[in-house]
């Protein structure tokens, strides 16, 4: 495969589709992702992790939804903008955006400019680290370490670009799409959406 | 929980509080330094690589549900956990349990060679010994306890894979005190009310077809947050697909969020909701009266018993208002067969645990969902005659807990004992001194049913306490000697052997070499039974078992079962009563008995606790001033048996107590006060603090906590004293049916820390 740095368009649109409510709150992706990456133990470190967010509805009753989060890939990722060494980059054949650890010093400034506080900073690495759609396993024939552990069946992976695809079948079908924080012009690859069966 | 452990990666700056907390300095940012042209070409490489190494098949052992893994090793080191796809039990998913079972082998903390104890009982001095001077030692001890006070002085406990090593040595002994705590401290009246009416139990791996059914009234199961894999699959895929979801629960749970109607309902009481819900389906004619003529006995008692316990009546028991009760129940039965109702899982509630669920049971049987998709349904062996074991003879003395027959609880299987009848027995010494105990993998003092306090005496009373384990729990602590037990991830296990909607047999062998000086538990058993001279029961190990699997097994099942890590049997119908085959159960008049017969001597004799049909009974109240201390499952922790992982501990680490907003105002108290608990029969006050949560998610009167927590053995380095245990706060009621425990009627005070 040839790497990087071809201005050609996306061969491939990578996406993570997200059935909210099929989300359980188990948390198997946090446990799954951190073991396969090495993501160093301590709280503050992790590529993915779902918050549960408590909130009452019209009539005063308790409500809990679970929001699983992650890098969102954007089409116009701030964070690959604001790198200096070019060590934030998106990936042309496929929308992946990575830190290349070689390259990066360590300045942060991703992770001020990442609307979703989708990266940390490795300190046994001494490195920006963030979810990389789990390029090393797709690359291989596998899926994400999230979505291939995901419990409820909650998260979806795969290409937009192709239309027998899961995820834009299920992009089709639903009856309610969103992102995160649209506004801010970042163009993210994971949708939220519900389904009707 | 979560919320409030997030610091710098904050959940207030994805919900839009703009750029909060990190302030890094943009300004100071250095000039933008040019990549040279050998790191542009070669950025992002290291990312296309994937060493997946060795696969080796194995099943979890991170609780009891044994989900299909295939573990992944590099250079000798265990890289990753995944679902095997093929096992039924989880269908290649894992839960974060699962996930961080690596974290269980590679921990510094546990147990890394045999030890004798040489300070005072509970203070974790032990010297490192040779398993030849640990097996001796056991020898040395026991030895005369069986001469002075028989063989039935030595108790056994067992949680694990491999129970049928220290039930084999117990029994080569010569006692009958084996026991499971999955029984009284767990599943056991559910199992019971479930035996009594279908003539068999509801199983470990439960028959509810979740993913099938339109409607599931859920009685306090946490399916959701209790994460055993299939369960929580089964149900998210149901509900994905439609199904109604009636969840009772006191507590708004992970599984509530999901439902149509979550009632929460007045705790102890769900026994006069579903005797409402029986009295609506059988006033208004909705049962399925096929099904009811062809299959059930005591239909007629049943609708005269029925009579008194209106929607009205069971509103005011319950708090959910009676037009509820009626739309629920035809809503219910609208959609039957395809529908379930679904007993919690830890029946060890109120004491009349058994009579509840026999209720439950009684739902589902007016449905006629035996044996029908969405329904209940029926469960295949194995068809694979495998070698018999030859066992020791079963010993001539009766039993320490009350279980058998003439004894106090004689429907108590004796397969599986009651361990809080041990436990007295110990205290009481009686109806003789138990003065030795073997702990394999269980930990009394995190999850029992007489208290610590008298936990702690019954310890007092022992002259041996012998623990096989991975790791140190605060029971461990006082052994006298402790065997290492090697993980699942390094050791083989008999050829686990499932009976299912699909049956199958999986596979377990070790991925890596024990780490420590650690042995399976067969090994354990066999050197001790050697000191007895008895090591000839231990005929065949794990290894040997699974090798054998090549007389039984074509050539080609073999091949299977060795590529796949699991062999499925496919050739089975779950659902019979849908195709029209006729049904059996083996219950002493061979129908589903709504009116349980055997119950009627009993009856008669001891009243309505044994009743043949359920009467309903107003559970015990906390006094003013008082709260019920309600605990369940949190689904990042299995059991009291988790909580020095680190990975499940970045997830949770303590264990707020949870309060609803009246109550708080009563008391004076806000969210995010420190408080603690005092239990209101034995003032015991936690010695750990803990935040306060106000929450209309928890009913008014109850508290409540997640289990598991509070541990006090210092072994553990990182889940010492990590959250409360509730151990010290629950009811040491018991089942008068079943014989087992009821927790949910101890009363703590809340008092400001």
């Amino acid at each position: 495969m040839s790497l990087i740095h071809k201005k050609t368009k996306k061969q491939k649109n990578l996406a993570m589709v997200i059935v909210g409510d099929r989300c359980i709150g188990c948390d198997a992706c946090y446990v799954s992702c951190k073991t396969d990456w090495d993501v160093p133990a301590m709280k503050e470190a992790f590529r993915t992790k779902v918050f549960e967010v408590e909130g009452e509805d019209v009539h005063g009753n308790p409500t809990i939804g679970f929001l699983p989060t992650l890098c969102n890939h954007c089409d116009n990722a701030p964070c690959v903008d604001v790198c200096p060494t070019g060590a934030s980059f998106k990936r042309d054949e496929d929308g992946i955006v990575l830190v290349e650890p070689d390259m990066c010093i360590g300045c942060k400034a991703c992770m001020v400019a990442c609307p979703y506080d989708a990266r940390y900073y490795n300190e046994e690495e001494q490195t920006v680290d963030k979810c990389t759609f789990c390029l090393p396993r797709i690359s291989n024939g596998l899926d994400p370490a999230c979505v291939a552990t995901c419990v409820g069946e909650s998260r979806n992976f795969g290409d937009l670009n192709d239309t027998n695809s899961n995820v834009s079948k299920m992009l089709k079908d639903a009856t309610s799409v969103y992102k995160l924080k649209e506004d801010e012009g970042t163009s993210p690859n994971v949708y939220y959406v519900t389904l009707n069966y | 929980m979560r919320r409030h452990n997030i610091s710098r990666r904050g959940f207030l700056k994805l919900a839009g509080a703009s750029s909060v907390a990190i302030t890094a300095g943009i300004t100071g940012l250095p000039s933008p330094l040019k990549a040279s042209a050998k790191q542009e070409a070669t950025r992002g490489a290291r990312f296309l690589k994937y060493d997946r190494g060795v696969e080796s098949p194995s099943f979890c052992e991170m609780c009891f549900w044994n989900c299909g893994v295939n573990v992944y090793t590099r250079k000798g080191v265990i890289h990753k956990l995944e679902g095997n796809k093929l096992n039924p039990n989880n269908r290649g998913h894992l839960c974060a349990k699962g996930n961080a079972g690596i974290q269980s082998t590679y921990d510094a903390d546990r147990i890394q060679s045999p030890l004798i104890r040489t300070g005072k009982r509970g203070e974790g001095k032990f010297k490192k010994v040779s398993w030849e001077e640990a097996y001796k030692y056991v020898y040395k001890k026991l030895n005369p306890l069986i001469d002075e006070f028989g063989p039935e002085t030595l108790a056994t406990f067992m949680h694990g894979t491999g129970e049928p090593y220290p039930h084999m040595l117990t029994m080569a002994i010569g006692s009958p005190n084996i026991t499971i705590p999955a029984y009284s401290q767990c599943m056991g009246s559910r199992e019971m009310a479930w035996a009594l009416t279908f003539g068999t139990g509801v199983s470990g791996h439960e028959t509810f077809d979740m993913s099938n059914s339109k409607h599931m009234i859920i009685f306090g199961r946490n399916m959701a947050g209790s994460v055993q894999v299939r369960e929580a699959e089964d149900f998210a895929e149901g509900l994905a697909r439609g199904s109604r979801l009636t969840y009772i629960d006191p507590r708004q749970s992970e599984s509530a969020v999901r439902a149509t109607d979550w009632l929460q309902i007045n705790p102890g009481t769900d026994m006069a909701l579903a005797l409402g819900f029986i009295h609506v389906i059988i006033r208004d004619n909705l049962a399925n009266m096929d099904f009811a003529r062809k299959y059930c006995y005591g239909y007629n008692e049943l609708s005269k018993h029925i009579k008194k316990y209106t929607p009205k009546w069971a509103s005011e028991k319950t708090g959910i208002d009676a037009k509820t009760i009626e739309r629920i129940a035809w809503e219910f039965a609208k959609d039957a067969p395809n529908v379930v109702a679904i007993p919690a899982r830890r029946m060890t509630r109120y004491g009349n645990d058994t009579q509840t669920v026999r209720a439950i049971a009684i739902l589902n049987a007016l449905m006629g969902n035996w044996g029908v998709p969405g329904g209940i349904f029926i469960r295949s062996k194995v068809p694979v005659n495998f070698p018999k074991e030859e066992l020791p003879d079963a010993p001539d003395a009766r039993r320490a807990d009350g279980v058998g027959e003439g004894e106090k609880y004689p429907l108590a299987p004796t397969s599986l004992g009651r361990t809080n009848g041990i436990y007295e027995a110990t205290l009481t010494k009686k109806p003789y001194p138990i003065k030795a105990w073997i702990l394999y993998g269980t930990n009394p003092l995190s999850h029992s049913s007489i208290g610590v306090n008298n936990l702690y005496k019954a310890i007092d009373n022992l002259e041996l306490l012998i623990a096989i384990d991975t790791q140190f729990s605060d029971t461990v602590m006082y052994a006298d000697v402790i065997f290492p037990e090697s993980t699942y991830l390094e050791r083989y296990d008999a050829p686990f052997v499932q009976k299912d909607k699909t049956p199958f047999i999986a596979l377990r062998k070790p991925a890596v070499k024990p780490i420590y000086d650690t042995k399976g538990c067969f090994e354990i058993c066999k050197g001790i039974a050697k000191e007895f001279d008895l090591d000839d029961w231990f005929e065949k190990s794990p290894k040997e078992q699974v090798e054998e699997l090549s007389q039984v097994l074509s050539k080609e099942q073999m091949e299977t079962l060795e590529k796949d890590g699991v062999l499925l049997f496919e050739d089975v119908d779950p659902y019979p009563n849908a195709s029209g085959s006729a049904l059996n159960f083996s219950t002493s008049t061979g129908k589903v008995q709504l009116y349980v017969k055997d119950l009627e001597e009993m009856a008669k004799k001891q009243g309505d606790d044994f009743s043949p049909l359920p009467v309903y009974k107003d559970p015990v109240m906390p006094k003013e001033g008082e709260f019920r201390m309600l605990f369940g499952r949190t689904p990042h922790h299995s059991h009291a048996r988790s909580q020095n992982n680190w990975v499940l501990l970045e997830l949770q680490d303590d264990t707020p107590v949870w309060m609803n907003p009246k109550d708080a105002k009563k008391m004076g108290f806000k969210d995010g006060d420190m408080v603690s608990l005092v239990n209101a029969k034995t003032e015991h006050k936690s010695d750990h603090s803990e935040r306060l949560k106000v929450t209309k998610r928890i009913k008014e009167g109850s508290v409540f906590i997640h289990h598991g927590f509070g541990h006090t053995t210092k072994a553990w380095t990182r889940g010492y004293e990590k959250g409360t245990k509730e151990n010290w706060f629950i009811s040491d009621g018991v089942d008068p049916l079943s014989g087992a425990a009821a927790f949910h009627n101890g009363f703590v005070k809340v008092v400001k820390a």
